[in-house]
């Protein structure tokens, strides 16, 4: 079998390290240490590279994501840039000339003590070569937003502790366009280099590609300890933080059966291994309450890697994702040797990173039901902007016939060991007219949902007040379309 | 005092690492290459007091690619062991959660990990203590404070003066414990050659730390050397070397003259990397109906740790800012079981302005008079403490300049009226000010080449703050040269003697050796000086300091939104006006004041290290749950200087531009989200929850 290898900055390289060293410390390895470690979470974005990611079958998108977290394997037979290998002639490890992103950032001060820098500058190319990015034609650019229709959230994953950020804005919205004969984007036309798939075998621990679905079902019901890999956006967490080290790792980020987007006539199937971004992109906002989400969804560069397979595997109480779905009625698809499993996702979780899951079954897809419920709103209060931990996250989807809610589901996070349907509200307004004074009723009993806890986030008391204020939201939202019924 | 004319000093040019640093190209401390190194991974307590009865090594030192495993049973002594937080594995005593109990060196960093992970620590647990409170029984008064500043003052009589006061404002505020969290985390890498030592080191000082590392290791200064070309930000934490830099170097005394490499987790950062002490401060405002102040008293409460004593100068802001006939500060530390508190950006100015500005807040309400104008009728003659003239104070400029810039005139003063698509909003102001502290103890070379530049020595270091490119500018316009004429070389004891770059000093004090040596230059050599032409000169003591109290000063103004629901908080405007003396480089100036301002918008609204006093533990130990700003917290946000050249801080007329742009920043936002609200927060960070009535 060929050596592992991994096309970095245009020069390929041979990878010989097992599924524990990440992309980033390998490429440090390698002398390449641009990419930075600054929290070894996919907190801070200093470790940000960009990597070559399909963009339909006949053409690459450049995606930035955290170094990190993911394992270098999972990039055998990629290609990978550093912030060494822009310039004029990507290829060469040194460049001659300053790349544009890399000269506005130089020339406008957006780099200070230079440690978050390179991460920087691979986000910002990110965005450069984003093929949507139009200059805004007329008019004030939409927030976040600058007149080169660079789009800030690009940003949101990167932290710098020196320059105050406008340095660095200033820099993203000086960009012009990629010039005739810029390899990278010339790059873009290209189909992305084939999933290889990999397996790697030591003493120690192994990271085997699997190259169909049964194929890696069968090696889950052997050996169902094993570690999935998608986005390793919390696996990858576990192993720098918690020095978790499985002896099995399986890589299902490229894997088909687990990347469909199917739009059904009566449901939404959402492969488990497309990442939020690819979703995002693929849904076109035809979902709206998940078009509420993504932004709040932790930050640019974690939402190209992390999956929604990911986000419900691990049963983490304050995902964000699961109260979005449990207010779209989700089921998970389960799926083993078996067969296929649907669970409704409100019957998932069973307690803290807990669920029914079986040890031997994946996450194939999450399927929304069809019509969606037309009503929808998602509250999500935290400390920062973006690229934070909720404290509290309410997600809506309700129905009405004139001012009488027919249907309603209400999701929470961050409230409970789980996230969880608020039964108890949505039982008490289902049936009626949505009035201030029922939905001031409903409020209460909202607000007395969940067993919200005191910590570093937030107070319990905090929480169930905004469990309260979140329903009088949702009302006042809905209530001028309601008053036009009226 | 003769004044440099500006000439490359004011230019607006472009950073001269920056190019390197795009690239990701500059190397930083643990990036610079080392020959078949060692990696260290450290093991540390889980009890925050008490002492080690046992220690299980076996399992680690057996495994493969173990060099070492370091405990206070077996670790080289140090020659000096009485600084207790530099004074590692030397004794089995546990002072803190989270100090370093044992270390494994080892082939490769996994093997390294793993290893710590097999080493078994049993202690005897002391009852401890970890949560700061104001009445904490054993609460004691430190000899000085930081900055070697009095620990307590006092003019008149300020309770008689409280007693006859029209109007006061007696109101306790508090700050919490902050973790300063460069981007790059602290990292040493140590080689002993012999009984020579080489350390990479990401710090702020290469000088001051050989002279810290000198006597532990009973070697003469010049045995060793530290290297420090780049630095990812500091903000203080890097000013004086912590336990990791001595326990690296400890741990490269067992591998056979193999370097040892070990760079702090972000984790492991906020046990051992220093932190802003969380104060108590209750300030007592008097004054006459129409807001002139009589009576100023700061008294504060800090913590500090009991195995090293860090005294923040909290109160110090409140001698020099306002007038008052009578005045007290005092400053009473608990001496508690935590980490060791340290420099943060402006120790003392920062958390004090916290307790002042606002207090200046509430009095102008309490008057009933605009906050600027209080700041007016209080603006003192001369320094009330020192009764020196002030070298050059333009508070009331800056505060002018900012209102007017801000649009101040648009401001309700009656709190809580303005509702915009839900949210409150509002604007504050506050003030600034951070002393000019210029260091004497600096010396610079210069060498001219064969190849027709001016090589430029001195060791000095930039974690950030631009002094590559200032230093270059100054060096140029002393020699009346170029700036591409200019090879400056700094982080580096090799290099000449240099001070800490901290306390906004660095550019004054390096700044001030480097002209000297420019002057000393042209004496000796003349304008058209051959190949190896060699110069030195030093920084001159500044006879103004004895004369004049000099300092410089801000004004901070925030725009504030506060969801009338949720009470969540948005700073959707800030602008700060400075005056800080000459500015060399307008454009890495305006960074720092941003950077700084930003620092501030992350106090007032997001910083907080969370301690669980159950267990000393301090909870919130990373960047997923230790929010700094991210990009979109930082919304409209300026920064401007008055044009000035201080003819009384030394030959530059300069007086540093690091800290002031914190100072006064959380007040600002906490007195513009009183604008917006009504609600009063005394205790940062303004978290959403503490707008909810």
């Amino acid at each position: 079998m060929e050596p592992h290898q991994v096309k970095v900055n245009g020069v390929p390289r041979v990878l010989a390290a097992g599924p524990q060293v990440s992309l980033l410390d390998w490429l440090r390895g390698q002398g390449l240490t641009g990419a930075k470690e600054g929290c070894a979470e996919g907190e801070c974005g200093a470790c940000a590279v960009l990597v070559a990611r399909a963009d339909g079958p006949d053409r690459t998108r450049w995606t930035a994501v955290n170094s990190c977290l993911p394992p270098a394997l999972a990039f055998d037979g990629g290609e990978v840039v550093t912030s060494e290998g822009f310039g004029r002639a990507p290829g060469a490890c040194t460049a001659e000339e300053l790349h544009p992103v890399q000269r506005e950032m130089a020339d406008r001060g957006g780099s200070q003590c230079g440690y978050c820098t390179p991460g920087f500058v691979c986000a910002m190319a990110a965005e450069y070569y984003r093929p949507e990015r139009r200059p805004v034609a007329a008019g004030e650019p939409a927030p976040d937003q600058g007149p080169n229709g660079f789009d800030l959230h690009a940003l949101s994953g990167n932290l710098c502790r020196c320059t105050g950020y406008r340095p660095i804005r200033d820099a993203a919205y000086a960009l012009g366009a990629p010039a005739d004969g810029d390899q990278l984007a010339a790059r873009r036309e290209a189909p992305a280099p084939t999933v290889r798939l990999t397996r790697f075998v030591s003493e120690r621990a192994e990271f085997i590609r699997p190259g169909t679905l049964q194929e890696l079902l069968d090696r889950l019901e052997q050996e169902p300890d094993a570690v999935l890999v998608a986005g390793a956006t919390d696996v990858g967490v576990e192993r720098n933080l918690r020095h978790s080290r499985p002896r099995l790792v399986l890589a299902i980020d490229r894997m088909e059966e687990l990347r469909r987007l199917d739009v059904g006539t009566d449901y939404v199937d959402i492969g488990a291994a497309l990442t939020l971004t690819e979703v995002e992109q693929g849904l076109g906002g035809r979902v709206p309450l998940l078009n509420k989400l993504f932004p709040q969804f932790a930050s640019r560069l974690i939402r190209n890697s992390a999956t929604l397979g990911g986000n419900l595997g691990t049963g983490s109480p304050i995902g964000d994702a699961a109260p979005v779905l449990l207010a779209l009625d989700a089921t998970l698809v389960l799926t083993s040797r078996r067969g296929d499993r649907p669970v409704a996702l409100a019957d998932y979780f069973t307690g803290y990173r807990r669920s029914v899951r079986e040890p031997d079954e994946i996450i194939r897809a999450v399927r929304l039901p069809l019509p969606l419920a037309p009503s929808t709103a998602f509250h999500k209060v935290a400390k920062r902007r973006f690229d934070d931990i909720s404290s509290v996250a309410v997600a809506f989807a309700a129905r009405f016939d004139g001012a009488v809610l027919t249907e309603l589901k209400i999701g929470l996070g961050g409230v409970a060991a789980t996230p969880l349907r608020a039964r108890a509200a949505e039982d008490a307004l289902t049936g009626t007219e949505l009035t201030a004074e029922s939905a001031a009723e409903a409020a209460g009993i909202l607000a007395g949902e969940g067993t919200p806890m005191d910590d570093h986030r937030a107070s319990a008391r905090y929480r169930t007040a905004m469990l309260e204020q979140a329903m009088l939201r949702f009302y006042a939202e809905s209530a001028p379309e309601l008053e036009v019924i009226r | 005092m003769r004044v440099q004319q500006p000439a490359a000093t004011g230019l607006d040019l472009e950073r001269v690492d920056g190019r390197a640093k795009v690239l990701g190209l500059a190397p930083y401390a643990y990036e610079h290459p080392a020959e078949n190194p060692t990696y260290l991974y450290p093991v540390q307590s889980t009890i925050a007091r008490g002492r080690i009865t046992a220690i299980d090594t076996a399992a680690a030192e057996t495994m493969d690619g173990v060099v070492a495993v370091l405990t206070h049973l077996n670790a080289p002594r140090l020659a000096d062991a009485a600084d207790k937080e530099l004074a590692v594995l030397q004794s089995d005593e546990v002072g803190f959660r989270g100090q370093f109990v044992a270390a494994v060196v080892a082939d490769s960093p996994e093997a390294a990990r793993e290893a710590a992970a097999r080493v078994r620590v049993q202690y005897h647990q002391e009852p401890h203590h970890a949560a700061l409170r104001a009445d904490h029984e054993d609460l004691y008064k430190p000899e000085q404070i930081n900055a070697g500043l009095e620990t307590d003052t006092q003019a008149g009589d300020p309770d008689a003066a409280l007693a006859s006061a029209a109007v006061v404002v007696d109101r306790t505020y508090t700050t919490p414990a902050e973790h300063n969290n460069p981007m790059e985390p602290h990292t040493t890498v140590a080689q002993w050659e012999g009984d020579r030592l080489l350390v990479f080191d990401s710090t702020q000082a290469v000088h001051n730390a050989r002279k810290t590392l000198a006597p532990l290791f009973d070697v003469e200064v010049e045995q060793i050397r530290v290297v420090a070309p780049h630095v990812g930000g500091g903000f203080g934490s890097k000013g004086l070397p912590h336990a990791h830099v001595v326990l690296t170097a400890l741990a490269a005394k067992v591998t056979g003259g193999r370097p040892v490499k070990y760079a702090l987790t972000r984790q492991q950062m906020f046990f051992l990397a220093g932190y802003r002490t969380p104060t108590i401060q209750r300030l007592q405002l008097g004054a006459s109906p129409d807001g002139r102040i009589s009576v100023l008293t700061h008294d504060v409460v800090e913590q500090t740790s009991a195995i090293k004593e860090f005294a923040e100068q909290t109160a110090g802001i409140s001698r020099m800012m306002y007038s008052a006939d009578h005045r007290r500060t005092t400053h009473r530390l608990a001496s508690l079981d935590v980490p060791v508190p340290s420099w943060m950006r402006a120790p003392g100015e920062c958390p004090g302005s916290f307790g002042l500005e606002v207090a200046m807040d509430e009095l102008a309400e309490a008057c009933g008079i605009d906050p600027i104008e209080l700041r007016v009728r209080n603006e003192p003659a001369i320094d009330p403490e020192t009764g020196k003239p002030f070298a050059s104070r333009h508070l009331l400029a800056c505060l002018r300049e900012g209102a007017r810039r801000f649009g101040w005139e648009r401001r309700n003063a009656q709190p809580g009226t303005v509702l915009v698509d839900g949210w409150r909003t509002g604007i504050g102001v506050a003030a600034s000010t951070y002393p000019a502290r210029r260091q004497p103890a600096n010396t610079a070379r210069i060498r001219f080449t064969a190849d027709g530049f001016y090589e430029v020595q001195i060791g000095a270091v930039d974690l950030g703050t631009g002094a590559w490119t200032a230093l270059t500018q100054i060096a140029a316009e002393a020699l009346e040269c170029g700036p591409e004429q200019v090879r400056l070389q700094i982080g580096d004891t090799d290099l000449p003697v240099a001070t800490v770059a901290g306390g906004s000093s660095g550019t004054a004090s390096w700044g001030s050796a480097i002209i000297g040596a420019a002057q000393m230059f042209r004496k000796e050599h003349g304008g058209f000086p051959s190949a190896g032409d060699t110069s030195e000169g030093d920084g001159e003591r500044n006879p103004a300091g004895k004369n004049y109290a000099l300092h410089s000063f801000g004004a901070q103004f925030a725009e504030v939104q506060v969801h009338a629901d949720t009470g969540e908080i948005r700073v959707s405007r800030m602008l700060g006006v400075y005056s800080a003396g000459r500015i060399i480089n307008p454009r890495t100036a305006r960074s720092q004041f941003l950077g700084g301002m930003t620092m501030g918008i992350g106090m007032a609204l997001h910083e907080q290290s969370v301690m669980d006093e159950r267990f000393g533990m301090i909870v919130n130990h990373d960047f997923a749950d230790y929010h700094v700003p991210s990009n979109a917290d930082i919304r409209q946000l300026e920064a401007f200087w008055l044009e000035e050249v201080d003819e009384h801080a030394g030959p530059l007329g300069a007086r540093g531009i690091g800290e002031i742009g914190i100072v006064g920043a959380a007040a600002a936002v906490a007195n513009a989200a009183y604008n917006a609200t009504g609600i009063r927060v005394r205790d940062l960070p303004l978290t959403a929850d503490k707008f909810l009535t």
